[in-house]
Order: C-alpha cells, then sequence, then structure tokens
C-alpha cells in the first residue's frame, strides 16, 4: 500500500558501516590525487613549474592544462570553468595541477612542491560594482552572467493603487551544503576497456557528457557510476571531482582514487548564492497586494555553473504562491571572485522566499492584520497568473497548506504560547521573549519549459515474481530508492524485498536525467508506472497471443497474472525467460514556455509555524516547535517524507541563524567546521510536527509531487518573523546571529 | 623503518606498520580496510570517525595509531551480534534514522557510549550525548527515538529478568 511504513533499502548496510561510499572505493595499484589549487582569488598566471614534483617520491605523473586532450572548460550551463587553469585563476581554489602519486602523503608532499607564478589582480568581490562598466570584465562576455527583466500588468498603476507601500532590501548569505562525505572517487578501466569514474556525481550522464567532452573521448568510451552518496543537496550536481580522476587514469593507465579533505571541498564546491533583494510592495488597506517590483542581484562568483537557471527560478518564485496583479522584476547574476555558485536544496526559490515572505509579514504587520489571513488573501489559485503572468495550470496547494495551519496547535494557541514561562526561572523569565512565525512557499518541481527534461526506467519481470528495477537517479539520502521500490511494489502488489535496484550505472541504466530539481518522484514515478503497464501487455500478448479482445482486465499481482477472471501462474507463462519494458516519461511543461526553463508547471507547496525564544540577555533564538503542512501530491513514503522535512528544517534553521561562508575579499574564511558551524542535535527543536496535505482522496504513485526542497525554503522566513513576533524587531539580512540581536538591542536602549 | 602497533580492533589482535605521525582513522581504513568508520573534517568537529577506545567515545581523526596501542578499539564493524544487527542498529532501522548513513556509524558509537553511560537517558541527555556528531540530512529527531525506543527495551528486558 503507497504510503505506509516502509523500511529504507539501504539502511541495513548504512547503518552496519558495509555500504561502501565513493570515499571507501579502493582498488589495487592506484594513484592517489591530489588537486593544486589557486590560494589568491584572482591572478594571471605567469608559469608553472611542475619539475620538482614531477621528481618527488612516489610521484607517478603530475598534469596541468596542457594534458587536457579535449575541451579544457566544464559546466552544465555555460562551460567556462577550466578543468586546470592555464591563463588566469578566477577565485581562491581554483585548480591548477593534478599530482598522482603511490600514498596520499606523497601526493600530498609533490602537490606542495608545484611552483605556480602568479601575477595577482585585484579581486572583484562586490557584485554591484562588478555590475558597473568600470570594473574589469572577469570573462569575455562582461560580469553579467544572465539578466532577466520580467513585468506582469502595469507596476506603476499598481502602486498608484495601493494605499501603503514598502521598499525594503534583503541580503541573503553565501551557504555550503556541508554534507557529511567530501567529493570523492576512483577511476578505472573497466573490463571492457571502458573508463569508469565511480563517483560522488548527482546525474551519471550528465557527468559523463562533461567528463567526455574534457577528455575528448566518445561517450560511449566512459562510464559513469554512482554508488551511495554521502548527501548531495546540490552541491555534486555540478562536475566536483570525477574530470580530475579521468584524466589522471587517462594518463598514467592506472586505478587512481580522490578524497577531498573537508578545507578542500569547501573551497572548491558550489555554494548557495549570495544574494541582494531589492522589494517594493504595494497593498490596498484592506490587504490586497497591487504590486511587486524587484530587483535582485545574485554573486555568482567566478564561474557560471547553474547560476543563469537559479537566477530564473528565484524570479519565476520571487513573488512566492502570492496573486500579485503587476510585477516587475530585473535580475542580475553577476560574476565576482567569490567562490563560485549554483545549485543547493530550494534553487533560488529559498532566497526568493526569505524576501517576501518578509515582506508579507511586513505588510501584515503595518495593516495589522493577522499573518495567515492576510497570506489567505492574497494566496494563488488554480487559474491565476502566476508572478511571470503564466497561467497556474494544475492545482494551486498553497491554500490548503495554510487553511491547515490556522487549525494547527501552534498557530491556534499562538498568543498563549507566546506568554508560556513554564520551566523557566524569575530572572530566565524576565529576558525572554517569544514569538510565533508564519511562511507560505511554493517549489517548482523539474527543469522548466524548454528544456529536456524526461526520465528513462527500465523493469525487467522475473519467472519467480521477482522485478529489477533500473534508474539512474542517484541515492543520496533522499530516500529516493526506496519511493521506487514502494512504487513497484505496491504497483504489482508484491513484498518490497522482491524488488531489486540497479542504479546510477551509465553501462547499466537508462538514463533518468538528473537527481535534482524536485523531479524524480514525479518524474521517475510515473515512468516506473508506464513500464509498469507496459510490462503487463507484454505478458497479455505473451498469454494470448492470438487474442484481439485487448479491452479485458488484466494486471499482475505478486506471481499472478490476471485476464478478467483467470489467473495464470508467472512462472508457467514466462518458463524460464524474464520480461523486459522500458519507458520513458516526458515532465509536463507548461502550456507557454516563456524563455528556456520558464516557466514551470508543477509545484509543491508548504506553510511553516514556528515557535522561537529569544533571550534578550544572550541574543540566543531557541527554535521551540515547528509544524510543517506540505502539499506534495500523495505522498509514497510518509517516514521518508518526514525525514526530509525534519532535515529541511535543520538546514533552513542553519540558514536563519548561524551558517554562513565568510569570504574576506575573495578568500574564504570559513574552511572546515570550526568556523562554518552546522546545526547539532541541541539546536533543532525538540517538536517537529509533519502534516501532509492531500488532495487525493486515493493514494496513488500517479499523484506524487516531488519534497526535497519546499521542505527548507520556508523555515528561514518563518523564523525571521517568528524573531519578529518575539521583539518587535525586523531583521532584514541572514543569518540572524546573537550579536545581531544584542547590537539592535541595545541601540534601541540608548 | 615504521613500527608495528599491535592493535585490539573488535577484540583481535591485529599488527600493522604504522607511520608514527599516522591518524588512527586512516589507520582502520587503508591499512585494516574496516571503512565503516567515516572521516568528515579531521579536526574532531564532525564526529563521523568517531570509535570506542577502551569505553570511551573518540574521534579517530585525533588519535594517533601508535597512541592506541594496547586499547580495546569498537568500530562500528564490531556491534553486530550473531550475524546480525545489534538492538540499536536495529532501532535505527526501524525508526528511518538513516538517510546518505555517512554520518550513521559514528552516531552509532555515539550512541552506544550514550547507552553504557546512562541506563533510561532523558531526551536532553540524549540531546547533548549527540551533539559532537553532525547529521546534515535528518534533523537529528528520529536518531534520537532510535536511542530513546533502545534505551527503553533495554531497560524492559533488564526488569523483566
Amino acid at each position: 500500500m503507497v504510503g505506509e511504513v516502509v523500511q529504507r533499502i539501504d539502511a541495513k548496510g548504512k547503518v552496519s558501516g558495509r555500504t561502501l561510499f565513493p570515499s571507501d572505493l579502493w582498488m589495487d595499484g592506484m594513484l592517489w590525487v591530489e588537486v593544486v589549487r589557486s590560494v589568491v582569488p584572482h591572478a594571471k598566471i605567469k608559469s608553472i613549474d611542475v619539475s620538482r614534483a614531477e621528481a618527488a617520491e612516489g610521484v607517478a605523473r603530475v598534469l596541468t592544462a596542457n594534458d587536457v586532450p579535449g575541451l579544457n572548460a566544464f559546466g552544465i550551463q555555460v562551460q567556462d570553468m577550466p578543468v586546470l587553469c592555464k591563463d588566469f585563476v578566477r577565485y581562491a581554489g581554483d585548480a591548477v595541477a593534478l599530482v598522482g602519486a603511490g600514498s596520499k602523503e606523497q601526493a600530498r608532499r609533490a602537490a606542495s612542491m608545484v611552483k605556480v607564478d602568479l601575477i595577482e589582480l585585484e579581486p572583484v568581490w562586490d557584485p554591484e560594482l562588478a555590475m558597473s562598466p568600470a570594473c574589469k570584465p572577469l570573462h569575455p562576455g562582461g560580469n553579467v552572467l544572465h539578466a532577466r527583466h520580467f513585468h506582469k500588468g502595469d507596476c506603476g498603476l499598481g502602486f498608484q493603487k495601493a494605499e501603503r507601500v514598502f521598499e525594503q532590501v534583503y541580503q541573503a548569505q553565501m551557504m555550503d551544503h556541508a554534507f557529511l562525505e567530501t567529493e570523492a572517487g576512483l577511476c578505472y578501466y573497466d573490463e571492457d576497456g571502458l573508463l569508469t569514474v565511480e563517483s560522488c556525481g548527482q546525474s551519471v550522464f550528465r557527468d559523463r557528457l562533461q567528463i567526455a567532452r574534457a577528455l575528448g573521448l566518445p561517450l560511449e568510451q566512459v562510464r559513469v557510476k554512482s554508488p551511495a552518496l554521502g548527501g548531495g543537496f546540490g552541491g555534486k550536481d555540478e562536475i566536483t571531482v570525477q574530470i580530475y580522476l579521468a584524466l589522471m587514469t587517462y594518463h598514467t593507465k592506472r586505478p587512481s582514487k580522490i578524497v577531498l579533505d573537508r578545507v578542500q571541498s569547501m573551497l572548491s564546491h558550489t555554494k548557495r548564492h549570495p544574494v541582494k533583494m531589492y522589494y517594493k510592495t504595494g497593498v490596498t488597506k484592506s490587504g490586497k497586494l497591487t504590486a511587486l517590483q524587484a530587483r535582485i542581484i545574485a554573486d555568482t562568483g567566478a564561474y557560471a555553473s547553474l547560476g543563469p537557471a537559479v537566477l530564473d527560478v528565484m524570479v519565476e518564485h520571487a513573488a512566492g504562491p502570492y496573486f500579485v496583479p503587476n510585477v516587475k522584476i530585473d535580475a542580475f547574476s553577476v560574476y565576482t571572485n567569490n567562490g563560485f555558485s549554483g545549485a543547493f536544496r530550494g534553487f533560488g526559490c529559498t532566497q526568493a522566499a526569505f524576501a517576501m515572505e518578509s515582506q508579507m509579514g511586513v505588510m501584515a504587520r503595518a495593516l495589522r492584520m493577522d499573518p495567515l489571513k492576510f497570506r489567505l488573501q492574497n494566496v494563488l489559485h488554480q487559474n491565476d497568473t502566476a508572478c511571470l503572468g503564466n497561467r497556474m495550470e494544475m492545482e494551486v496547494g498553497a491554500e490548503q497548506t495554510l487553511q491547515a495551519a490556522r487549525a494547527g496547535r501552534l498557530y491556534s494557541q499562538r498568543r498563549r504560547l507566546r506568554k508560556n514561562r513554564t520551566g523557566l526561572n524569575p530572572y530566565k523569565a524576565a529576558s525572554m521573549k517569544k514569538g510565533v512565525g508564519v511562511a507560505c512557499t511554493m517549489k517548482s518541481c523539474g527543469l522548466g519549459a524548454g528544456v529536456i527534461d524526461q526520465a528513462g526506467v527500465r523493469l525487467r519481470l522475473h519467472p519467480d515474481g521477482r522485478i529489477t528495477v533500473s534508474i539512474s537517479t542517484t541515492e543520496m539520502g533522499q530516500g529516493c530508492h526506496s519511493v521506487f521500490q514502494n512504487m513497484v511494489a505496491s504497483r504489482f502488489d508484491l513484498p518490497a524485498e522482491k524488488i531489486t535496484l540497479v542504479s546510477s550505472d551509465t553501462l547499466l541504466a537508462p538514463d533518468s536525467g538528473p537527481t535534482s530539481a524536485s523531479r524524480s518522484t514525479f518524474a521517475v514515478g510515473r515512468a516506473l508506472m508506464l513500464a509498469a503497464d507496459k510490462l503487463e501487455s507484454c505478458l497479455f500478448g505473451l498469454a494470448r497471443r492470438d487474442a484481439a479482445d485487448a479491452c479485458e482486465h488484466i494486471a499482475l499481482r505478486g506471481h499472478v497474472f490476471e485476464i478478467g477472471n483467470e489467473q495464470i501462474e508467472l512462472e508457467a507463462l514466462l518458463e524460464d525467460q524474464s520480461v523486459v519494458a522500458d519507458a520513458v516519461f516526458p515532465m509536463p511543461e507548461a502550456e507557454v514556455t516563456m524563455t528556456e526553463g520558464m516557466p514551470h508547471r508543477v509545484f509543491s507547496y508548504a506553510t511553516h509555524v514556528c515557535l522561537v525564544q529569544v533571550d534578550t540577555m544572550t541574543g540566543e533564538v531557541t527554535l521551540e516547535a515547528i509544524e510543517a503542512y506540505l502539499e506534495c501530491g500523495n505522498v509514497v513514503d510518509m517516514p521518508g517524507l518526514e525525514g526530509q522535512s525534519e532535515g529541511g528544517i535543520a538546514q533552513g534553521l542553519g540558514y536563519a541563524l548561524f551558517e554562513e561562508v565568510l569570504l574576506d575579499r575573495g578568500r574564504f574564511v570559513t574552511t572546515n567546521f570550526d568556523r562554518y558551524v552546522l546545526p547539532s542535535s541541541l539546536d533543532v527543536p525538540e517538536s517537529i510536527r509533519t502534516v501532509a496535505v492531500m488532495r487525493g482522496e486515493v493514494p496513488s504513485p500517479h499523484d506524487a509531487k516531488g519534497a526535497g526542497e519546499i521542505v527548507t525554503v520556508g523555515v528561514a522566513p518563518a523564523i525571521i518573523n517568528a524573531i519578529e513576533d518575539a521583539l518587535g524587531i525586523r531583521f532584514y539580512t541572514l543569518p540572524v546571529r546573537p550579536e545581531h540581536i544584542l547590537n539592535v538591542l541595545e541601540a534601541d536602549r540608548e | 623503518m615504521k613500527p608495528t602497533v599491535y592493535l585490539k580492533i573488535n577484540g583481535v589482535v591485529i599488527p600493522v606498520e604504522v607511520d608514527v605521525d599516522e591518524r588512527l582513522v586512516d589507520t582502520l581504513r587503508e591499512r585494516v580496510g574496516l571503512t565503516g568508520t567515516k572521516e568528515g573534517c579531521r579536526i574532531g568537529e564532525c564526529g563521523a570517525c568517531s570509535v570506542l577506545m577502551d569505553g570511551k567515545l573518540v574521534a579517530s581523526c585525533l588519535v594517533l595509531t601508535v597512541a592506541a596501542e594496547g586499547a580495546q578499539i569498537t568500530t562500528v564493524e564490531g556491534l553486530e551480534s550473531a550475524g546480525g544487527l545489534n538492538d540499536l542498529q536495529k532501532a535505527f532501522v526501524e525508526q528511518n534514522a538513516v538517510q546518505c548513513g555517512y554520518c550513521t556509524p559514528g552516531m552509532v558509537m555515539a550512541s552506544t557510549h550514550l547507552l553504557s553511560r546512562y541506563r533510561r537517558p532523558t531526551t536532553k541527555q540524549i540531546r547533548e550525548g549527540l551533539s559532537g556528531n553532525i547529521c546534515r540530512c535528518t534533523g537529528y529527531v528520529r536518531i534520537v527515538s532510535a536511542v530513546r525506543k533502545t534505551a527503553f527495551r533495554r531497560a524492559k528486558r533488564r526488569d523483566g529478568r
């Protein structure tokens, strides 16, 4: 039964320590690869001297830009990032050379002997300055990587109609994925002579393309596999170490292994974009939104990666799940020397949600309106025009999540909860303030209109009733493999253990598309259902080779195939062969393509309500309780969804209150977990309640949507709104650390 | 010449030749082949490399292998009993306390240690006891319930006797 308690397919291996992650892979005779990186954010390369490193003990090979046989560049959208830098380095962490040696220590020692002669250049670290014509461009096309200008209706008129107009500037920080396993992998020639990269990528087929392109090899000569990943969150969406490994094995014909240490990892993968958002909204006295004008500047860092797409999603979600008749948005993704940013769970939506939901809080407060009522009054409905002027073609679940939240404990009892001081001594009680905050958000599923977005799957039915599911969706903790297993098992009334998975291997599994954008449950799930139908048709063909009557009831139930009232044992039907069914499901596109990737058709929705306590003596904020009301279609795996929700809340909490990648004029200050502090078991609330707001009556995998991102986007704004409720002070910049709170409180006292 | 160190890992004495500055996590993973113990930060901040040394919880990235000689070392591979998961591991599976699984071995070791200190830990004691182990996926809720459940069941078993 869909939605019932399922045990994760991968839990036993992980809890016993037996599961092999990319960093655990090992092969005799392998070389350890070490990356030589720039420590300065911007420089011209005069020369690279590898002679000492080459002569060092244990070293097999040192590689530089000259050893990249194909295109010395990669990037999912724009290939502007050198595999190994030749002329310029553009961020503090840019790769310059690779060392392959017999041991990790030998590789490390030799890497320190590579002499890179640089002429340092002034780093560009302020995105607004980077946009000015006076600033020297970091790339030939100028510093504006991507710009979007959208308008719907007439903003001027909208503001005229407004009785109150609110203008604020919001700033969101750079954030690190901090997946617990750093980038790692192993590369070797497999038994068929294919250059095989077994590594940490979220999307094996796209990685194969990028690897093959850099090596100048035909796609068929490269094989990419992803075993279980120790977390991803979008940080392993772009190429990380795959091309380094492939290059080393290609040149030495020896297996090669890499494991980045945390410092190298934090320097070298994409981040969540730091963004400055100028928001202006107009509203009538009765609380109807009339206009939104936004100017958004995203610091994309040194290279493009998915920067353009992240900006587009930010723009598309700029107004949140609300109907705003007049909208004008000008958005820019700008090159600087601040690391480089790209995909991160929420994908631009997170930043926009912080600005819009804060703005909703500002307006509700100013109008003295109930924050939930104010949101309900403006919420989007099906067939409304969304932010970009596109029609919301599918049912909009935002209202249901708001209604459910209104009935929930935190919201309905907020007045009592605010005053509740139980468990505190009188001295402490006097300094504690409590508040309840709300945020309502939406997040698109899939890659958007005009982009190839399809999921291929294969089912193989064995005569004994077992089914092998082949997909290339990477399991990185999100539980997708259990979702697929559960979907197929329930489709055929089979126990879960009869379903085995072949996954994420370009040689053995079909292309299911990237593991990103909250698309897997939706697209791969539906492809599996298509393949299941096909499988039954095949069985029908086998049973009735001559029968033309195809409208009979047919179903595979466990090891019995039913045709009308007739039941045929699978083994008798199949003898000793197996049946294979392939299917491809294209993600449904919006009726009108506005630009590549815009708009989306499918969205998930959420309302988060939280209770915080602020200690006015220390500035410390405690998230005491949170409720998440999620509308992500019918739920395939409820414990899995709860787990996603709880993890998403922890990440949102870190984003709201302390996580921040700090740079000093392009140089990273936070390079390990001593300075980059992550939420611990003491930071998360004891009370987390996740409620799935379902629309359909009968749970069915046909109605499941993505949930991996929607669970986190509303968390930070809900917390910021709760802090405002507690203190009467609004914060416009993330994260809100104790010192920020104390500074404002002190300024207020004076 | 590299010194030979006799390590007692999961009840078995294993002689290993190590570098004098080698860290226990590397010896376990790369020389002994016990890759259940993970590395996350190399500075003792994340807890992924947690193992027990004479019953104490240590970050094996901060322990030199030569200093571990003579100590009883327990890694996640040493927890299984009679060829199957132990009760704590089973509770992790059943409570859905595992997502990406990379923190899990360290988390299980920290929980093992916690349950050896407290027979019936309070939620606060569990949260404090696991606060040295970072999990980026789960939000900790289910890990805490797995530990609480195990403590409850063990207490029940003891009382039953």
